[in-house]
């Protein structure tokens, strides 16, 4: 049984149940990947994976199951589980959508030309990558990850009111992880290309940029506890806004788990940010034209603008509790309960070189590395977590830093940002944030 | 999968040059209920099932995984594996299996969760949330879940082995978020153990809920540690993910074998001082991160990590054995089916020691009383770990003082070893959750209160 026809069963079995009002989501993903070490391919990996999960409503009381099995026994079996999680489930005041016309765009997320690449390919790009990766810098010490693969997934939403819509997709990387050492000290660089164009992978390109990663913060030391100016450089900035973006959340919301409760309206940040969600970007992953509880995206959703919360992003459960329209931000795998998250996440660029940023302070910190996120806490706003990078004076590096601590409030945070550069990382992400500089954060060291 | 189809693709990869062929069969029946804002947020059984196919030459590893149990499917991917080294048919001849398969299975005292209906788990949850919430008006919200997996293993290899291993895992996790004019904090609790439903009839849910509720009221005020280095004693028991992550992980044969751990070449060495012995153990009966057999069929043991500050043993799987000359300690492990087995850690610990809690506050002018760990990370190339404090308190001229939130400690893992000067009577064993490049799996981590000379504690 392929992934329609598993749909298809399991649209025809939710109807012979009698159950009210259903949705399901299918995946069946295939990948191939190499790793690479020391000139050999240490690790070859292809799979097929695939799932399907239904969530009933049986008289209002919602119900979840999925299987990884596609035989007609267990994909009934999957349904009749559904069922009986609705015994004891509270009733969820929430009505499945019907289908609705999308917008016309190519989000160009398929590209057929990777279909056609083979081990062949991955063996001479990985072991050229790892070569590369070597020669990128005599402080080279070690490559313990060279990667190469590639996926490609299909996606099906369906429901019990005639929504039915399917989509291919695929992707590729190239990436790679080295240690590089001077006087016993060690850093790790790291570089990952990834996205539908190949002409983008370059292994000396990706090794020199992983090598210039890691050597930037060699000889680095410590900065005496206190209060500084800081850069998050852009590679570091998607990470701290991707680690809160749940308190945006109507979900979070509403359940107490997020600060901005009854501040829709309101200057939570600084005049000169903006969040928005965007989904109708081609080529930027998180971008779609249906979210995963049928309801069509929009283009682009004001979450943040100029410092004023706009709106709260919400799925068809949370919009039915705040008597809203529901902004399709309704996402959910198989295995999982539908959940709530941006497409893509936006901070449109300022004005300023990153360059005329560093230097708008006497003494700044530029973050290029974190050091783990466990001290980070979307529903208090705590941050106190390592981090790493460079410090420049009067506007001009001084040395590497390491061994520091930045501890401060997301919600404090956002108020003390001063600056937002001209440049987004280069990575395939569906976090879009350029260098933020932050004035007055906590520094331990 | 039965005995025919297993000899048939186990010859399918020899017939290809494989020195070494394994079929991993894995079917779970999972169950989850959640509760949040006082109703039934999801309530959840599902079936999880795939192959999981690993040809190894040399040590060079080809695996693939499917859930597709279709015989040809699975023949296709082992030619498919094959071809990617360009390995042509020799004539071997059909593959037989030795023996019967040996199979394991609970033991006599599980309830077993597929046999519960899914309101006995929602009593307990509703138990929970009534007791947090009447701690005090500012806790706002309590999250609460129940979950248990059934887990059949068959694993099946070209040296003869065929065993299956019925396995049992039931874990609570509770949250409880207290707000005060704006502020928010969460404190939670995760207990979890290798059993059935008798887990959660036996746990003291009203305890966990009531401690948690006044954890997260009293931190809510908690002010700031002034960050800088400074002696840390340790709590006992989730204490022992610092151990865990910052010594735990680079002593894995998945990292030495890529010369990627600052303990590569230090077996016999003296890496901490000699208060410390630190064990790796799967065989701790009804701990969250013990097995019978790994997920490579090895029957697990207990592994001597450290004895008195001297290194004495790696963590090995069955390719970082063959790379590093380690002997195979049982430690091949995986999320699931989905991931070739590495070298993994099951339920790390230091040894218990001789100091008292007491003694070691009187040994402390000024520094973190880092009593509850939350989550942490290392990077086993460089050492370089992080830990986040969910509760701590500053130690003044050697007694407890003020309780102080959001500390963090960093450092790197063979730095902190030597430091720790003082080990506790209190070793305490707790439930986790370990993430790395075969998945997230269940492990315990633990520890006795112990002691740091120094360390770099984040504050403001």
């Amino acid at each position: 049984m392929d992934l329609e026809q598993a749909a298809g069963f399991v649209l025809e079995e939710g109807k012979r149940y009698g159950i009210d009002s259903f949705d399901l989501i299918a995946t069946d993903s295939e990948d191939i990947g190499i790793e690479v070490f020391k000139g050999r391919i240490v690790s070859t990996e292809t799979s097929r994976s695939r799932g399907v999960g239904i969530r009933v409503l049986n008289n209002s009381r919602p119900g979840y199951s999925y299987s990884e099995r596609f035989s007609k026994e267990a994909l009934s079996q999957m349904v009749r589980d559904a069922m009986d999680q609705t015994e004891i489930t509270d009733p969820l005041d929430m009505e499945l959508p019907g289908p609705k016309p999308l917008a016309e765009i190519d989000l160009k997320h398929y590209n057929p030309a990777l279909e056609k690449l083979d081990f062949a390919w991955m063996r001479e790009q990985g072991l050229a990558l790892d070569h590369a990766s070597w020669e990128s810098d005599k402080r080279v010490e070690n490559v313990p990850h060279v990667g190469v693969g590639k996926s490609s997934t299909q996606s099906l939403i369906a429901n019990s009111k005639g929504v039915f819509v399917k989509k291919d997709s695929n992707v590729a990387y190239l990436g790679t992880g080295l240690v590089v050492v001077e006087s016993d000290i060690k850093k790790m660089g790291s570089y990952y290309r990834s996205g539908r164009d190949i002409s983008q992978f370059d292994p000396s390109y990706i090794a020199k940029e992983a090598a210039h990663r890691g050597t930037e913060l060699l000889g680095a030391k410590p900065l005496p506890s206190g209060v500084y100016t800081i850069v998050l450089g852009n590679r570091i900035s998607p990470q701290i806004f991707g680690m809160f973006s749940s308190p945006y959340f109507a979900d979070a919301v509403q359940k107490g788990s997020s600060r901005l409760v009854g501040k829709l309206g309101n200057e939570v940040a600084s005049p000169i940010l903006s969040i928005y969600c965007e989904a109708h970007t081609p080529d930027y992953p998180g971008s779609r034209l249906v979210d995963a509880e049928g309801i069509p995206t929009s283009a682009r959703t004001k979450v943040l603008e100029n410092g004023v919360l706009k709106s709260y992003l919400y799925n068809l459960e949370s919009a039915k509790r705040d008597n809203v329209s529901p902004t399709g931000h309704g996402v959910r795998s198989y295995s999982g309960r539908a959940g709530t998250s941006f497409s893509n996440m936006i901070v449109p660029l300022g004005t300023k070189t990153k360059d005329e940023l560093l230097a708008s302070d006497s003494h700044c910190i530029f973050v290029t590395k974190l050091e783990g996120g466990a001290g980070c806490s979307a529903v208090s706003g705590e941050i106190s977590i390592g981090i790493q990078g460079i410090y420049y004076k009067n506007g001009k590096p001084e040395h590497a830093v390491d061994r520091i601590t930045m501890n401060t409030n997301y919600f404090d945070l956002l108020h003390k940002i001063q600056g937002i550069s001209n440049e987004y990382s280069d990575s395939y992400s569906s976090i879009k944030v350029p260098d933020i500089l932050i004035s007055e954060i906590h520094v331990a060291g | 999968m039965n005995q025919s189809n297993i000899e048939t693709l186990i010859d399918a990869g020899k017939k290809r040059k494989a020195d070494f062929v394994e079929i991993y069969e894995e079917e779970s029946r999972n169950s989850s209920i959640s509760l949040r804002d006082q109703k039934i947020e999801q309530s959840l059984a599902a079936t999880d099932y795939g192959i999981g196919i690993r040809l190894v030459y040399g040590t060079d590893v080809l695996y693939a995984y499917t859930s597709n149990d279709d015989q040809q499917h699975l023949l296709s991917l082992i030619h498919l594996l094959a071809d990617s080294r360009g390995e042509v048919a020799n004539g071997s001849s059909a593959f037989t299996l030795p023996g019967d398969v040996a199979k394991y299975s609970f033991s006599k005292n599980i309830h077993d969760p597929r046999k519960v209906p899914p309101f006995r788990r929602l009593e307990l949850l509703q138990k929970a949330d009534s007791v947090a919430r009447k701690v005090s008006s500012k806790i706002i919200q309590v999250g609460v879940s129940a979950s248990d997996i059934v887990t059949n293993v068959l694993i099946a290899n070209s040296e003869g082995l065929w065993v299956e291993d019925l396995r049992v895992r039931s874990r609570f996790f509770l949250s409880v978020t207290a707000e005060n004019k704006g502020e928010r904090f969460v404190a939670s609790e995760s207990p979890g153990a290798l059993k059935g439903f008798e887990f959660f009839e036996g746990l003291p849910v009203e305890d966990i809920a009531q401690k948690a509720g006044e954890r997260a009221l009293f931190m809510l005020d908690a002010g700031y540690i002034e960050g800088k280095k400074m002696p840390v004693v340790m709590g006992n028991g989730f204490g022992g993910v610092i151990f865990h992550e910052a010594c735990g992980h680079p002593l894995e044969t998945e990292a030495i074998r890529k010369k990627s751990s600052p303990f590569v070449g230090k077996l016999g060495e003296s890496i901490a001082q000699s208060c410390l012995t630190a064990y790796d153990d799967g065989t701790i009966e009804e701990q969250y991160g013990s097995l019978k057999v790994d997920d490579e069929g090895m029957p697990t043991q207990k592994t001597l990590l450290i004895e008195n500050g001297i290194l004495k043993a790696y963590l090995a799987d069955r390719i970082g054995s063959m790379e590093t000359g380690s002997a195979r300690t049982g430690s091949g492990r995986r999320e699931s089916y989905q991931y070739a087995p590495v070298s993994r850690m099951r339920n790390t610990y230091i040894e218990a020691g001789k100091d008292s809690l007491e003694e070691m506050f009187a040994s402390v002018d000024f520094g973190l009383y880092a009593k509850r760990m939350g989550g942490g990370s290392v990077n086993p190339a460089t050492g370089e770990f992080n830990f986040a404090v969910e509760e701590g308190y500053v130690i003044r001229n050697g007694k407890i003082s003020e309780p102080v939130r959001g500390a963090t400690l960093i450092g790197k893992g063979h730095e902190i070893l030597p430091k720790i000067s003082m080990v506790g009577k209190d070793l305490e064993l707790a439930a986790g959750t370990c993430g790395a490049s075969s998945g997230s799996i269940p492990v315990t981590v633990g520890q006795p209160s112990l002691k740091v000379d120094e360390i770099l504690v984040g504050g403001r």
